[in-house]
């Protein structure tokens, strides 16, 4: 017994006298640290002021009269498609499960490249993204990677080394190790080396590295970018994916904005106002999952509880030009509890059982969580204050956490190493928490942002999702055109759409001018189908609007659709385009809707002194769900309430609509 | 350091074996123990002794002191007080004592942190390639002529198409290209006889790739098929039937360095360093006698 203990003792002191004997492995010049801005990491602190509120205007951006004719096509002429949400094995969560690729993999991956997964499997994109945004948590980025690496200065702490040998000791242990990490960001009091600014530089230094060496302006282009993670009393999901304009050079000066420092997304944009004026560079913050928030991502009050005024609107307007709709955490559209009428938001990857910690949700927060809804509410606080905080464009993203952005149904990596390919997956629990379970099938491949800019460069690409000229994707590759104005006739259903677009009105992401006496808005709307995806069902527009009494509302119109001899408005429905999927092996033929869909529509019910917004939102015909894939390939019976089949789908940014 | 290296080396390669049952019983033996622990302390001292670093002389010589000091100002901003620095040379000289004596008892064995952390020193020693340099033009032009495939920019075409609409069958595409050859017989114009369709009818110089995006990937296989000058098909694309005239053709090919230099240094410095960390494993396994011992059936790597 002596013996044993003798024997433990000395075990215990030499792996602690071996920890601590260790130099220093990631200890960078003092010289070169960059500098933290906004409050400490302590909280209170600093505040900065606002930069003048310059609003692009997409309006005109495109329309700058000259000679020549051909000159004059300034407008895009295709979308590029990428993710602007993708972790690592360099973000504390992502590492913690396991994953091994770290930035670098992720951006081959993105490019085309074929790499090995986590759990060893060769994966490729089906078609490569034109684009990607790398974007680890900025709270302890790569800390993980470090840590299971040894590296002796975080292990030097007695918590960051418990952690340690839990992420060795199996897949339980190290989750059990994430969840204490993500608790102890909650409730702040994590091991003081996560939150060293020392430590984070050298990481956000070989981050930025990694963008720059992969960034080929016109072929590829790589952002820099990180997430600030703000899970608000403990895990009301306001999360920000900060995507940068600038490069290293600019992006090395300041390090990312964290939580430790503020969970108020208020002390965020304070931040980037800060760095803008610091560095002169841009950056813009695109939020997500304001279904896990519960309520809190449209609240129409400021966290401290105040209503949301002028300058608050004006703010976040300022740095948030899009609103992630679509992710591997189900959809933030509409719920149908609060979109009754919309058919198909009815069990559509709805991810609605509560925040991140499925804690649940109070009567009334599913009115303020989805972007439907906070669309409409953002014209009624225009009306109130005399600004919009919610016009925000589209987005999507994927938000995987294996570094492989792999939304495609038929080649789904799903979000964590444990959920890669593997005939149980469906069946196992993803989170677990408050006597809830999101399990493995409910996780959706989707999505990616089509941008609608001059060229693939970093600063084409911002520039236009910051005029917010941007579609977001469950993940095919559908080609969208959406512009609005008062004088598109059926002239304009041509085979160039944008020829017309441009030049008798705005685009996605823009307002309308004043409506001329006795006109209504007009819209020209186009689609064409991914050329490896389904047909085309329809394409609706869904228009919101705030009635005399201030009395928010919507209306989902179905303006074209495939099979048009056949289908036909029945009680206010389209007839459903049908169902081609064969479920046993995963197949579904192109013999029902269209390749392509094109019409101008003019709002029915216009009445110039509301206030209105529209945006379009494109269907394809029913094709078959990675779960689908899964059981077609590993042969596996899956539980019946798991879908098979699923409805892919494009939302674009919204046209507004406001009295002058 | 270097003095441990050949004890865990050793220690690692046995670390694998398995035991077999009975013997298991004997090796819980104490006295075995005794023996063994007295057998190692015996053989490290006798390996390492000489050279000092296990020994029982500590030297904390300027250079470590310097080091104490340093780390110590980086985290408080300030240089110790002589009574600080005191302290920290203690800490120093007591983890050095119980380290040396952790190591003479074999503790660092079987320590998968350790095992872990070395493995990953070994690794990145590796990595930094002491023959690592900016790479020459010779280099790169020969890594490129090396992997041409991985730097080929594809074909890029110019064409004009006519969309006829969507096909069910192949008969279907042959028919609908057949009238619209007549009708371009006649002297109708392409944009007369196509359907309407967003798809573009002029394509200026396109690489093959983006075609495949664009009309599909069978579509893109036919173009390369298709005569320049004629109008060609019914070619299928992802949307139907198309008649296809190639109007200029620029074939695939490796561009010169001078337009892919980043990405070829690029490539070139990453396939080193794998290179390197993989070359160097690769030979210090071979100078391994690897036995596995299993009752499960394993596959070949």
């Amino acid at each position: 017994m002596k013996r044993a203990l003798w024997i433990g003792m000395a075990g215990a002191m030499a792996a602690a006298t071996w920890l601590v004997a260790q130099q220093p492995a990631a200890t960078p010049a003092a010289d070169e640290t960059p500098t933290t801005l906004g409050p400490a990491a302590s909280g209170g602190g600093t505040t900065f002021e606002d930069g003048d509120i310059e609003m692009p205007d997409p309006a005109k951006f495109h329309k700058e009269p000259g000679y020549s004719p051909y000159a004059g096509r300034r407008y895009p002429e295709r979308p590029y498609f990428g993710d602007e949400h993708v972790h690592t094995a360099w973000s504390v969560d992502a590492g913690g499960f396991g994953t091994t690729l770290g930035p670098e993999e992720a951006t081959r991956f993105a490019r085309g490249e074929e790499v090995v997964s986590t759990s060893g499997q060769p994966v490729k994109l089906g078609q490569p993204l034109d684009w990607v945004a790398v974007t680890d948590h900025s709270d302890g980025m790569g800390i993980i990677t470090e840590l299971k690496a040894g590296n002796p200065e975080l292990l030097a702490d007695p918590t960051l080394k418990k952690w340690a040998e839990m992420m060795k000791q199996g897949p339980k242990e190290a989750t059990a190790a994430v969840m204490e990490i993500i608790k102890g960001q909650a409730t702040k009091s994590l091991p003081g080396p996560m939150m060293d600014p020392k430590f984070a530089g050298t990481v956000w230094k070989r981050n930025t590295a990694i963008a720059d060496k992969y960034n080929e302006p016109g072929r590829f282009t790589a952002f820099i970018g990180y997430e600030w993670t703000s899970n608000y009393k403990g895990g009301d999901n306001l999360h920000r994916n900060i995507i940068y304009r600038d490069g290293k050079d600019k992006a090395d000066q300041v390090l990312p904005f964290t939580t430790f420092q503020s969970e108020d997304p208020e002390e965020l944009w304070k931040w980037m106002a800060a760095w803008e004026s610091k560095t002169g560079g841009k950056l813009l913050a695109i939020p997500h999952n304001g279904n896990m928030s519960n309520g809190r991502m449209f609240a129409l009050t400021t966290l401290g509880g105040d209503p949301l005024s002028r300058a608050y609107a004006d703010t976040r307007r300022k740095w948030e030009p899009l609103y992630e709709v679509i992710q591997m955490k189900g959809q933030s559209e509409a719920h149908p509890s609060v979109s009754t009428t919309d058919e198909f938001v009815t069990n559509y990857e709805l991810w609605d059982k509560g925040n991140l910690t499925l804690t649940g949700k109070k009567p009334g927060d599913l009115e303020h969580e989805y972007l439907r809804d906070a669309l409409v509410n953002g014209l009624k606080v225009e009306q109130q204050v005399g600004s919009n905080p919610f016009k925000y464009g589209m987005a999507g993203g994927t938000d995987t956490h294996n570094s492989l952005t792999a939304a495609e149904e038929d080649n789904f990596f799903s979000k964590f190493p444990v959920a890669e390919p593997r005939p149980d997956r469906w069946n196992e629990v993803v989170v677990k928490n408050s006597g809830q379970v999101m399990k493995g099938w409910e996780v959706t491949a989707a999505g990616y942002t089509a941008v609608w800019a001059t060229g693939n460069t970093r600063a084409e690409l911002w520039d236009a999702m910051m005029r917010r000229e941007t579609y977001a994707t469950s993940g095919p590759r559908i080609v969208v055109r959406f512009f609005g104005g008062y004088d598109f006739t059926k002239a304009d259903v041509s085979r160039l759409p944008a020829a017309a677009g441009y030049a008798k009105g705005v685009p996605m992401g823009a307002d309308l001018p004043a409506a001329p006496k006795g006109k209504a808005p007009t819209f020209l709307v186009a689609a064409l189908k991914d050329s490896h995806g389904g047909n085309l069902d329809r394409i609706q527009i869904i228009k919101g609007w705030i009635d005399a009494q201030g009395k928010p509302h919507q209306h989902i119109y179905d303006v074209v659709w495939g099979d048009a001899a056949r289908r036909k408005i029945v009680n206010g429905r389209l007839t459903p385009v049908g169902n081609t999927v064969n479920v046993k092996n995963a197949t579904f033929v192109n013999s029902i809707g269209d390749p392509e869909l094109v019409t101008v529509w003019k709002d029915p019910h216009f009445d110039p002194r509301q206030r209105a917004v529209y945006y379009a939102r494109v269907l394809e015909i029913p094709t078959p769900r990675w779960t689908d894939y899964d059981t077609a390939y590993f042969h596996v019976k899956m539980d019946p309430k798991v879908p098979l089949t699923t409805v892919e789908r494009a939302w674009t940014s919204p046209i507004w609509y406001g009295p002058r | 350091m270097s003095a441990e290296t050949p004890t865990s080396a050793r220690g690692a390669a046995a670390a694998g074996t398995k035991v077999p049952g009975r013997l298991r019983r004997l090796l819980r033996e104490p006295m075995l123990h005794f023996a063994l622990v007295g057998v190692t302390l015996f053989l490290v001292h006798a390996w390492v002794a000489p050279n000092g670093a296990t020994g029982r002389r500590i030297v904390v010589d300027r250079g470590v002191v310097e080091d104490l000091a340093k780390q110590y100002e980086a985290t408080w901003q300030r240089p110790p007080t002589a009574r600080e620095l005191a302290g920290l040379v203690e800490t120093y000289v007591h983890d050095e004592v119980l380290y040396r004596e952790g190591l003479a008892m074999g503790l660092d064995r079987d320590d998968p942190l350790v095992k872990r952390r070395v493995r990953q020193k070994v690794e990145m020693l590796a990595e930094d390639d002491p023959s690592a340099h900016e790479p020459s033009e010779a280099e790169l032009s020969a890594f490129l002529a090396r992997h041409a495939a991985q730097f080929t920019r594809p074909a890029v075409y110019s064409f004009r198409q006519i969309y006829l609409g969507e096909v069910a069958t192949r008969e279907e595409a042959e028919r609908l290209a057949t009238a619209a050859r007549a009708e371009l017989a006649r002297g109708r114009s392409p944009a007369a006889i196509a359907r309407p369709s967003l798809l573009a009818d002029q394509v200026t110089a396109e690489a093959a790739d983006q075609v495949a995006r664009d009309f599909g990937d069978t579509f893109a296989g036919e173009l390369a098929t298709a005569r320049p000058g004629a109008w060609s098909g019914p070619l299928r694309s992802s949307y139907g039937a198309h008649l296809v005239r190639v109007t200029a053709v620029q074939p695939a090919s490796v561009p010169p360095l001078q337009e892919v230099r980043t990405d070829v240094a690029r490539e070139w410095a990453r396939d080193r360093r794998e290179r390197s960390v993989r070359e160097r494993y690769a030979a210090l396994r071979a100078g391994y006698d690897v036995v596995i011992e299993t009752g499960r059936p394993t596959g070949t790597l």
